[in-house]
């Protein structure tokens, strides 16, 4: 899964070089205690290099109009002016009273310093936090959880709320990936039965010798991956559904359709109650999880979740469309979870990303191709929100990237060191981000 | 009796323990080559490779058209739109509707209801029909072929417009007409389908229009709309086509190259101009076929990676056919393609000298698929115990290697893709271009497990809906034996790779519990018990 090799190498390398010399006080000196009350950051990953100039649009630039004739927005077109430059799409509408609020800092022209175009490169970099790097294989949320991981530390300290760990949460700490629609009965039976095959201090040997140090040989990390899934698994679906309940008589000779609709049933009624308005899509229930565990107070730092299908070659569509549909359900399902919160989010941050921006000329398609700068958006208690942060020197050709793209004027990288500093009070040691010492942004 | 049982006893799975050095044995052979290049062996047949010789078994599968299952024969028989064109699923999802004038929009709702449902079933087929290939073929080694190709070559159902109509045919002229041939050919093919065309956006790439088209365009909708606004409009929208990059850069990428490798971003729009009028006769009425547009092309001579591809003179795709054929022939593209499919077939990082090996068989034969199989099966690298049961199964490995392993009698396999939906691999279904990956780094994240355990319980328990174990199945175990020779059986033939101490002690516990419940011991109450058990070990999950 992970490649320890290079996991030592730059947690040496960290430790060699951090004022505090040694790992294991490198250790102490950042599993420091949060400071006020417990933070969290849930990081949301639009895959396929989201259009930022169709999120923010510099609707006031001289240029705008020419480089997007379709893909236009303007006042009372499809925008909601910022401020004497920029807009955002009206799809982001949900989240007008955070900016209001001074909880919503969009950063434009974010991005990699690195010229990859390929999806993949610049996924990959980015997550791993180390642009054109081939050798990391751990994420950056996964380091920071590694470095400041502690004897007694939550298994949830971080979650995939979904099926697959995002790459940031990959690597040597182990994190769980939800499962989604995992049937919750059927669901906690299969962990008991295959407890014993993955679990730990199975006592099955005669005269009670712990299985324990009888492993199958587990290079491949199968053992490790079932006995985690069986720990946190359990306990996720108790926060989320509420103990199991007893199965009702005559429950087992029922039709698996029959359970299916019953189940169905039931999570709508349950889905009913919240006041909160989350969108019925697969991102809003992902966010109304973490929401769940969050407030559960199980110790949650960290939950990634990915939305994908940002990749608008074709038929973006404007005012509405495609992409519109898209920023707005992820709108809808920040603002009802920011509104679950309620207090809870002024210790919380949400950051949201996407692998590179797009060409900032339309392709004539009604969509866009690969480019260069991006957007980021940081949203939660204590951002430095209701401005619009990052340099942008217009889109005139002169001043785009190779002459076609949003050039990058503030690095991932910062981004990343500012939100684990505000969230967890983590300052990132030396080579956290290999070759990359991070400037500090007044983003909070 | 006794001695039927000692002789069992004898050859019970047992952990391998011995070094890594030790060579496999003539059964571990045979495991690892149906593991490998078969999805898993079903019931007999390890002795069958075992008889025959590994060699002879290869020879067998890579021969030109063997015997078919006759049972997968008939299971494929019940698809429609399986054989069919891209026209002919064109017409097929129409046809209600085709007359003069034919128009989606005019359709009432219900009608359009009816062909958007109509329009999803040829990629249901498509899915089904893949995963009765993979589970029932007698063809092991083009099953398993067609699987790395079709991720390697990715075109998806989730890219929408209209792709539905293009894939079936896809799957039959590009998979599996080439899975067992020769890569530079496979290459052209995908090239120049319809199915890749629109999947990567080529279909819409064009040159720039010149001064005079845009003039055209503005006398055109000056003359229709009366409106000289919407006559600007109209030059203004025209004036940004042009070319899209997006199947440019992922044939350098993905499909030949690798990233980053001996390519920038220059190439890629020289290429991506080069490939200009490379599209397919799009519209309900149309043959959906491949077509060359002059008037998209941009014309002149291309430079790539120092040479010079001239201009087909012909007004043709020729200058594009010669720069695919150059990408193919070119050492990065061995290279890739060997490194891929010794991941594939042998470890998530394969040893270089194989990879080296491989980059030279296929530069020596112009990638010609069987002389790479051939070569990888013929290494030393490939039957080393380290690789023996190393590899992590993907959710598509797994499931079809369970069905497999207990025999399974398949009479609709729509659970089946459910279950891969379930665990994020159905068939055509990877929205990215990289297709699939198939490394234990992509799949194995904790929680993962989860849903292959409620798999492995609930086909064993003949709860996967089309789905059954076969009498034939419980038949090879000797039901006038105790119930500890059932599950020493039972993990023989589902677990042939050998099951670690853990597991064995595990399931024997099962059993005794089973034993102190019942006076008299059922095999068809045990045996699902036992083999659902078997099939979500970790042993299992590994091949």
């Amino acid at each position: 899964m992970l490649n320890r090799r290079d996991f030592i190498k730059w947690s040496a390398a960290a430790a060699a070089a951090a004022p505090f010399a040694t790992p294991r006080r490198l250790l102490a000196a950042t599993a420091q205690e949060p400071a006020a009350g417990a933070s969290a950051m849930v990081v949301i990953y639009l895959r396929g290099g989201a259009d930022a100039l169709h999120v923010f649009a510099p609707f006031k630039d001289a240029d705008y109009a020419a480089v997007r004739p379709t893909l236009n927005l303007a006042e009372g077109a499809g925008l909601i002016p910022l401020d004497s430059m920029w807009g955002m799409h009206q799809a982001l509408a949900p989240l007008k009273p955070l900016w209001d609020a001074k909880a919503f800092a969009p950063i434009i022209c974010a991005g990699s310093p690195h010229s990859t175009r390929s999806h993949f490169d610049a996924q990959d970099w980015m997550e791993f936090a180390a642009p054109g790097d081939r050798t990391m294989r751990d994420g950056w949320l996964n380091r920071y959880l590694t470095v400041s991981a502690k004897a007694d530390t939550s298994e949830f300290r971080a979650l995939g709320m979904q099926d697959l760990l995002p790459r940031s949460l990959r690597g040597r700490h182990p994190v769980l990936a939800v499962p989604s629609n995992l049937d919750r009965n059927q669901g906690e039976k299969t962990l008991d039965k295959f407890e014993d095959f993955y679990g730990d201090g199975a006592d099955l040997m005669e005269g009670g010798d712990s299985m324990q140090g009888q492993r199958d040989d587990d290079e491949t990390g199968v053992v490790d991956s079932g006995r985690m899934t069986i720990d946190t698994l359990r306990r996720f679906t108790e926060i989320v559904y509420g103990p199991v309940a007893a199965p009702e008589a005559g429950d087992e000779r029922l039709s698996p359709r029959e359970r299916r609709r019953r189940r169905l049933e039931e999570e709508r009624a349950t889905a009913a109650k919240p006041a909160n308005a989350y969108p019925s899509s697969q991102f809003g229930r992902r966010m109304s999880m973490i929401a769940k565990v969050l407030l559960a107070g199980e110790g949650l730092e960290v939950a990634g979740v990915d939305y994908g299908g940002w990749d608008d070659h074709t038929n973006a569509g404007s005012a509405e469309g495609r992409m519109p549909s898209r920023l707005n359900d992820l709108a809808l399902g920040i603002a009802a979870f920011a509104a679950e919160l309620g207090p809870v989010m002024d210790t919380t941050t949400v950051l949201v990303m996407s692998e590179f921006g797009r060409t900032v000329r339309e392709n004539g398609n009604g969509g866009t191709d690969h480019g260069h700068g991006g957007a980021m958006m940081l949203l939660g208690g204590g951002v430095k929100g209701g401005q619009v942060h990052g340099r942008f020197d217009g889109l005139a050709s002169k001043n785009l990237y190779q002459g076609r793209d949003l050039p990058v004027t503030t690095d991932f990288r910062d981004v990343f060191a500012a939100a684990l500093e505000r969230s967890f009070g983590f300052e990132c040691p030396k080579e956290f981000f290999p070759g990359h010492k991070p400037s500090r942004l007044k983003l909070f | 009796m006794l001695s039927a049982l000692l002789a069992l006893a004898t050859a019970l799975p047992v952990a391998q323990e011995m070094n890594q050095d030790a060579p496999l044995s003539e059964r571990e052979r045979a495991v690892h080559l149906l593991n490998r290049l078969g999805f898993g062996p079903a019931p007999g047949e390890i002795e069958r490779v075992m008889t025959m010789g590994a060699t002879a078994w290869l020879d067998e599968q890579l021969a030109p058209a063997p015997a078919q299952d006759p049972r997968l024969l008939a299971a494929l028989e019940k698809f429609e739109t399986l054989g069919m064109s891209p026209a002919g699923v064109t017409q097929w999802v129409y046809q209600a509707y085709i007359g003069k004038g034919f128009n989606y929009d005019s359709l009432s709702q219900e009608q359009q209801r009816a062909v958007r449902d109509r329009r999803r079933e040829p990629g249901r087929e498509l899915v089904q029909s893949v995963l009765f290939r993979a589970a029932l073929s007698d063809r092991r080694v083009e099953e398993v072929m067609c699987d790395f190709w079709r991720n390697h070559l990715n075109v998806s159902f989730t890219k929408g417009d209209s792709i539905e109509v293009q894939v079936n045919d896809y799957e039959r002229m590009v998979v599996q007409r080439h899975a067992l041939g020769n890569f530079s050919e496979m290459l052209q093919a995908s090239a120049r389908h319809p199915a890749m065309l629109n999947y990567l956006d080529n279909s819409l790439s064009r040159r720039p229009p010149s001064k005079q088209e845009l003039a055209e365009i503005e006398r055109n909708a000056k003359r229709s709309t009366g409106s000289r606004e919407r006559a600007a409009e109209a030059v203004e929208i025209a004036a940004q086509r042009g070319l899209n990059e997006n199947y440019a850069r992922e044939l350098l990428e993905l499909h030949t190259f690798g990233v980053d490798n001996g390519y920038d971003q220059d190439d890629v729009i020289t290429l991506a101009e080069a490939l200009t009028g490379w599209t397919y006769e799009g519209g309900n009425r149309a043959s959906q076929e491949f077509a060359f547009r002059p008037d998209m092309h941009v014309v002149g001579d291309k430079r790539l990676f120092g040479r010079r591809f001239i201009e087909d003179d012909e007004g043709g795709p020729g200058q594009g056919e010669a720069i695919i054929a150059y990408l193919a022939g070119h050492k990065h593209t061995a290279r890739f393609v060997a490194l891929k499919l010794t991941r594939y077939l042998v470890a998530d990082v394969p040893p270089q000298k194989l990879v080296d090996e491989i980059a030279k068989v296929y530069q020596k034969t112009d990638g010609d698929v069987p002389a790479m199989v051939r070569a990888i099966v013929n290494s030393d690298e490939f039957w080393k115990r380290e690789h023996f049961q190393a590899k992590f199964k993907t959710p598509n490995e797994f499931v079809i290697s369970a069905v497999r392993a207990i025999g399974g009698e398949i009479s609709d396999v729509r659970s089946l893709q459910g279950a891969l939906i379930a665990m994020n691999q159905p068939p055509y279904n990877c929205d990215d271009p990289t297709g699939w990956y198939d490394t234990a780094e992509s799949w194995l994240d904790p929680g993962v497990l989860a849903k292959r355990w409620q798999f492995a319980l609930q086909l064993a328990d003949g709860k996967v809906d089309g789905v059954s174990i076969p009498t034939t199945f419980w038949q090879c175990v000797p039901e006038d034996a105790p119930a500890e020779t059932w599950q020493h059986h039972l993990t023989r033939v589902i677990l042939p790779g050998g099951a670690g101490e853990r597991t064995r002690a595990v399931l024997a516990s099962v059993t005794s519990d089973y034993l102190q419940k019942h006076k008299v011991a059922d095999l068809r109450e045990l045996g699902p018990q036992l083999a659902g058990l078997l099939l979500g070990a970790p042993e299992f999950q590994k091949q």
